[in-house]
């Protein structure tokens, strides 16, 4: 009898402390970067996984809706442009604080900005903040005082930029991750250590506890976060797997709640009858395109790279080689930016083999004859290697020319382009904020550009340069709308491939969400099991 | 004997400069800095990122002053990510490599050496054949395709073993065994190799004359002297293992230096591909050296130039 | 007539000491060979392979760089004996044509190993003093270094400064010769340079031990030149062993450009290399095994088949080696 009582203490203990196990346990998200995120510091990131981080513990001005892609407050409760366009003021939230106890100010921001455009800071992104007014002139190290670029604190609570031009999409690069505030005290006191777990200061939804270089990193839930009530998911668990069917396996094993479906797995995947039903593609605001070297021969002809163009067929490529849905592009801006041209307008360069062979005859080479030896190089990635054998196989059948492959290793390949660009190329352009102002005028504007295709076309520089400027948006989208008619159909300056896509696996008791331009908001996800 | 250390020792300072005079060299010679990103940096930038790590210094003085800093055991700061130094990056990874070429050395001995020494004492029998053609199979699988087929087997499958990382003893297991496999072979092969020889010696047959049990006559005499050249080769094999664990590294998702070496060259992350270089070339010279000892300590007769 | 009597000396020096036993050897050997049946068996996949490699456009059923998107990861069946991989092209005269890849990164490995290494070896050896000491000092330099780092720092480069050179130039030469093998060159010129170290220390350890023995001393008192005792004596006695030891290096040789393959150093685009093949089907093992585990089997194959030779011709060759 007392045997049985205390085996009924023990059971019953032992439940009690299973279920008291069972809601002590943090709700956890177990999430791969990728990657080693190169940097926690905002002023430095250039990489999604690192943004994907930042975007944890710093909060910007403004953020993103995930669905809409529409700017919303975030730190910011409301802001307004002076009648000119020129000047903006954003009115901070009072009840943000610092891990360390500090309240979050407008003076962070300033010294935020400050900091991006110092050229000692040497930040990769700073470029984008050259719409303020002295932006360019301190970055570059023309003038020497930080004082002299547009941005001030007007009190605690206010902070007031002065731009060059208008710019309706001002707010989108004042939540950008180069703009947060960021803590001046510790930077000061640590260096480029402060972003290590054990100094770093930070004000976003969740705390870095832990850092694990090349292995782990663990976010905590900021009890103190204005919006805490909201966050469900207590932990997130990174983990850094790089290799993508490492990372599918561990899917499969449960170790990873959402996961990256490699190329290699999609036809399992979407035959799987449990796995297709985690399977989610959601757009990602990236274009892949093959640029033409338009000063090197055959290329300086734009017949020759309208056959190029025509000769692709971008949806067999979609259907068997990349496979993740992606869109076919035949414009360079994609969707879900301002100023892409929906497909129904019909503007650019599709498939079709016999145009291409006609302007490749009308070029003065038909079938291909007489061309000189063309090259296609690509950075040596196993993706980009099928994509191009699979494009140089189309260009085979339909022109019947025979195109060399060639890869470089990044840093070399970028070299190359700019000093020596081969024939045709490989890029790529991802959205820094949702206007076609970043695509067109700050990818291929002759001059203020990189403009890596080597092309000039005064008509299409003025038509960007007008529409930067334009404050009225029907109007800006039918300069953007002309402007990718000049680019990628009457000069065929570059071959839009396809828009990206984000093809994802989400395990049934998670409910997440996509941002198209990274910097995933775990704090609206959530977790039920 | 110690003045032969000695000077083993002293010679490896040479070599270690020009292996990090050369390795600098090549690194330099590589197109690309480490600050040319995809949105090119204002050139006043990338004169301030070049003054600040010294990278606008002549190339000499680059050299000199990294190993003037090399000395007080700073390897300098790595321009990829920016918090961390070399130091740090060592001091992090390397222990997990190292673990791992423990790890994997324990794999290759303990299925190894029992595996040539069966063969051996049943030479020529069906046992032996499939020893050897086991052992050889080791050595022709190449780990990337040993490896996703291990996690599939013993992760998806059977649901016994962890896919990947690292940390804990389950998580070792399969990473070990892949790194560990080749090197088993060659061991196997090399026990047998040298137990045939033993066999045959003279000291042997005296023993199984003198009325020795066949067990001890093994055990005792034959296996001692059959291991001293497998016993030799162990430490050059643990420096492989260690240098050798890249692939392995990526395909479990382990934190060691290995993946660093590509990764740095990639970020032409200079100070971290001289300080993996150049810890690598510490562990293989003192491997080497520790081999000439054992051979020494083992066969006086060598003599040392 | 005191020339004439030289020349009498030398003709006996040579077949009494070195030329007779040499055949007896060599005759001996290949008899012990045949009697070891893993051996010959090595001996027959290699030769079948060479006939594949030689023979490949006639053997292989499709052309390995042809193919249609449309039958992109067929499975093995009646139209692909293998299947296919990404973009459609039969895995089966990929791998035929793959032949002609690893054989040529084996033997050229080999070749280049034995020439540089045996001629390094026995000119140190031979000589000895201090000739012997500078140019092991130089062998134990490069025996410090991580032979895979140096490598793949050598392979980056390689592959980056001479794909920029400006046509016309000697490494613009070089990376059209590069172009030409698929991008194989500089692979064989990065496995060149570490391959010969191993097999130099081993022939200079045998020439210093011939150095010393009667029939060299008997040669160099007849009058013959440092160049012909080295030719004539030292080499034929040590090139067994290092027959041996290059034969069981070739494996390590083809392994080591499927290694490079995976780490993105490769060939180029669409030649047929097992590596490349291997590195781009392990990321499929799930869905489509065949794509990693046909070019694995080959590769494996391959190297048991050289392996099995290399411990044939060593129990042959050299009895006492291990």
């Amino acid at each position: 009898m007392r045997k049985n009582i205390l085996i009924l203490i023990l059971s019953l203990s032992l439940i009690m402390g299973f279920s008291l196990a069972a809601i002590t346990a943090p709700v956890t998200l177990q999430w791969n970067l990728g990657t080693e995120p190169p940097t926690l510091d905002p002023a430095l990131a250039t990489d999604t996984t690192s943004v994907d981080v930042i975007e944890q513990l710093f909060l910007g001005l403004t953020d993103y809706d995930d669905e809409t892609m529409e700017v919303v407050p975030e730190l910011a409760t409301s802001w307004e442009c002076s009648e000119d366009g020129l000047v903006w003021a954003f009115h901070l939230r009072k009840d943000v604080k610092w891990t360390d106890g500090r309240p979050v100010t407008a003076h962070d921001i300033e010294y935020a900005v400050k900091r991006t455009l110092d050229p000692a800071t040497a930040s990769d992104y700073a470029y984008v903040l050259y719409i303020i007014k002295g932006a360019k002139e301190v970055n570059t190290g023309e003038i020497k005082d930080l004082n002299y670029i547009g941005v001030k604190a007007i009190d605690d609570y206010t902070i007031q930029f002065a731009l060059n031009h208008p710019a309706g999409y001002f707010p989108c690069i004042a939540g950008m991750w180069v703009t947060r505030p960021v803590p001046r005290w510790t930077i000061e006191k640590y260096g480029d250590k402060w972003t290590e777990p054990e100094n770093i200061v930070t004000n976003g939804p969740y705390l870095l506890t832990k850092w694990a270089h090349e292995d782990e990193i663990i976010l905590e839930k900021n009890p103190d976060y204005f919006d805490a009530d909201n966050v469900q998911i207590e932990r997130v668990h990174c983990v850094m797997i790089v290799e993508a069917s490492t990372a599918m396996a561990m899917y499969e094993e449960g170790k990873l709640d959402s996961v990256g479906v490699p190329l290699d797995d999609m036809d399992r995947v979407k035959a799987d009858p449990v796995l297709s039903k985690e399977l989610t593609i959601a757009p990602y605001l990236c274009t892949y395109y093959y640029g033409f070297n338009n000063s090197k021969p055959p290329m300086d002809n734009p017949l020759v790279r309208k056959a190029f163009s025509a000769a692709i067929d971008r949806k067999s490529l979609i259907d068997y080689v990349t496979k993740g849905e992606q869109v076919p592009a035949t414009t360079f801006t994609c969707p879900g930016i301002f100023g892409h041209v929906p497909p129904e307008e019909g503007i650019g360069i599709g498939y079709d083999p016999e145009a291409a062979r006609k302007y490749l005859a009308d070029a003065g080479y038909p079938e291909g004859k007489g061309l000189p030896e063309i090259t296609l190089m690509f950075n040596t990635s196993e993706g980009h290697r099928k994509i191009a054998q699979a494009i140089q196989q189309m260009w085979k059948e339909v022109l019947g020319v025979e195109v060399n492959l060639t890869n470089q290793e990044w840093k070399v390949y970028l070299k190359t382009l700019s000093e020596d660009a081969p024939q045709i190329f490989r890029l790529g352009w991802c959205a820094d904020y949702p206007d076609a102002n970043n695509w067109l005028y700050e990818v291929f504007h002759s001059t203020d550009s990189e403009n890596r295709i080597k092309w000039h076309n005064a008509e299409f520089d003025r038509v960007v340069e007008e529409a930067a400027r334009e404050s009225d948006s029907a109007k800006r989208l039918e300069l953007y709308k002309r402007a990718e008619q000049i680019l990628c159909e009457e000069e065929a300056g570059i071959a839009p491939i396809y828009f990206y896509t984000i093809v994802n696996l989400t395990k049934p008791y998670l409910k997440r969400t996509f941002a198209p331009m990274g910097g995933e908001h775990f704090r609206d996800w959530r977790i039920t099991k | 004997m110690i003045n032969f250390v000695i000077r083993r020792i002293l010679w490896s300072i040479p070599v270690l400069l020009i292996i990090s005079l050369v390795t600098f060299g090549l690194g330099h010679a590589i197109p690309g800095g480490p600050f040319d990103k995809e949105k090119p940096l204002p050139a006043e930038i990338i004169a301030n990122l070049e003054a600040y790590y010294g990278l606008d210094d002549p190339l000499w003085k680059q050299y000199t002053d990294y190993l003037w800093n090399a000395l007080h055991g700073d390897f300098g700061p790595s321009y990829s990510s920016r918090s961390r130094t070399v130091n740090d990056i060592i001091s992090t990874h390397f222990p997990v490599s190292a673990q791992l070429g423990v790890l994997a050395l324990i794999v290759a001995m303990v299925v190894g050496i029992p595996l040539g020494m069966i063969s051996a004492l049943k030479q020529n029998s069906f046992i032996d054949y499939f020893c050897m053609f086991l052992a050889l199979l080791g050595v022709s699988v190449p780990a990337m395709t040993l490896g996703p087929l291990l996690i599939w087997f013993f992760a998806l499958k059977l649901h016994i073993l962890p896919v990947a990382r690292w940390g804990t003893w389950q998580q070792a297991i399969l990473p070990a065994v892949t790194l560990g496999i080749g090197s088993a072979a060659l061991l196997a092969r090399l026990t047998r190799a040298s137990m045939l020889q033993v066999i045959r010696e003279d000291y042997i047959r005296t023993a199984r004359a003198k009325g020795v049990s066949e067990k001890n006559v093994t055990i005792h005499h034959a296996l001692k002297n059959a291991l001293i050249p497998v016993v030799t080769v162990i430490g050059p094999m643990f420096a492989a293992l260690v240098t050798g664990s890249l692939i392995v590294e990526q395909i479990f998702a382990i934190p060691g230096c290995g993946k660093y070496f590509v990764t740095s060259i990639t970020n032409r992350d200079y100070p971290v591909v001289l300080g993996i270089m150049l810890l690598y070339a510490v562990i293989i010279i003192a491997a080497n050296l520790l081999v000439d000892i054992t051979y020494s300590w083992i066969d006086p007769r060598i003599r040392y130039t | 007539m005191e020339v004439k009597l030289k020349e009498k000396e030398k003709f006996e020096d040579e077949t009494v000491i070195s030329e007779r036993p040499e055949v007896n050897l060599w005759k001996d050997a290949f008899r012990r060979m045949c009697k070891n049946k893993m051996a010959v068996l090595g001996a027959i996949i290699i030769m079948v392979l060479f006939i594949i490699a030689v023979f490949a456009p006639y053997i292989a059923p499709y052309h390995y760089a042809e193919g249609s998107l449309k039958d992109n990861f067929a499975r093995p069946g009646s139209k692909f004996l293998l299947g296919a991989d990404f973009m459609g092209r039969d895995l089966l005269s990929r791998i035929i044509y793959g032949t002609r890849i690893s054989l040529s990164v084996g033997i050229v490995g080999a070749v280049t190993a034995f020439l540089i290494g045996v001629f390094y070896g026995v000119v140190s050896g031979y000589y000895g003093g201090k000739v012997d000491n500078i140019m092991m000092r130089i062998v134990d330099i490069m025996y410090g270094f991580p032979t895979l780092l140096l490598i793949i720092l050598l392979m980056v480069l390689f592959k980056s400064t001479f794909a920029i050179a400006t046509p016309g130039t000697f490494a613009g030469f070089l990376n059209n010769i590069d172009r030409a093998f698929g991008g194989l060159f500089f692979i064989f010129i990065g496995i060149g340079v570490t391959a010969w170290l191993g097999m130099a220390r081993i022939s200079r350890g045998m020439a210093l031990s011939l150095r010393e023995k009667e029939f060299i001393e008997a040669a160099r008192a007849t009058g013959n030149s440092n160049l012909q005792i080295m030719l004539k004596h030292v080499l034929p006695n040590l090139i067994g062993p290092c027959i041996v030891r290059v034969t069981l290096a070739i494996p390590g040789y083809i392994t080591f450009e499927a290694f490079l393959s995976f780490i993105g150093l490769g060939v180029n685009p669409p030649t047929p290399s097992w590596g490349m093949m291997i590195s781009e089907g392990y990321q499929a093992m799930r869905s489509y095994p065949h794509l990693a585990i046909y070019p694995g089997l080959a590769l494996a194959i391959t190297m048991l088949a050289f392996n099995f030779l290399g411990d044939g011709l060593r129990d042959a060759l050299d009895p006492r080696m291990k």
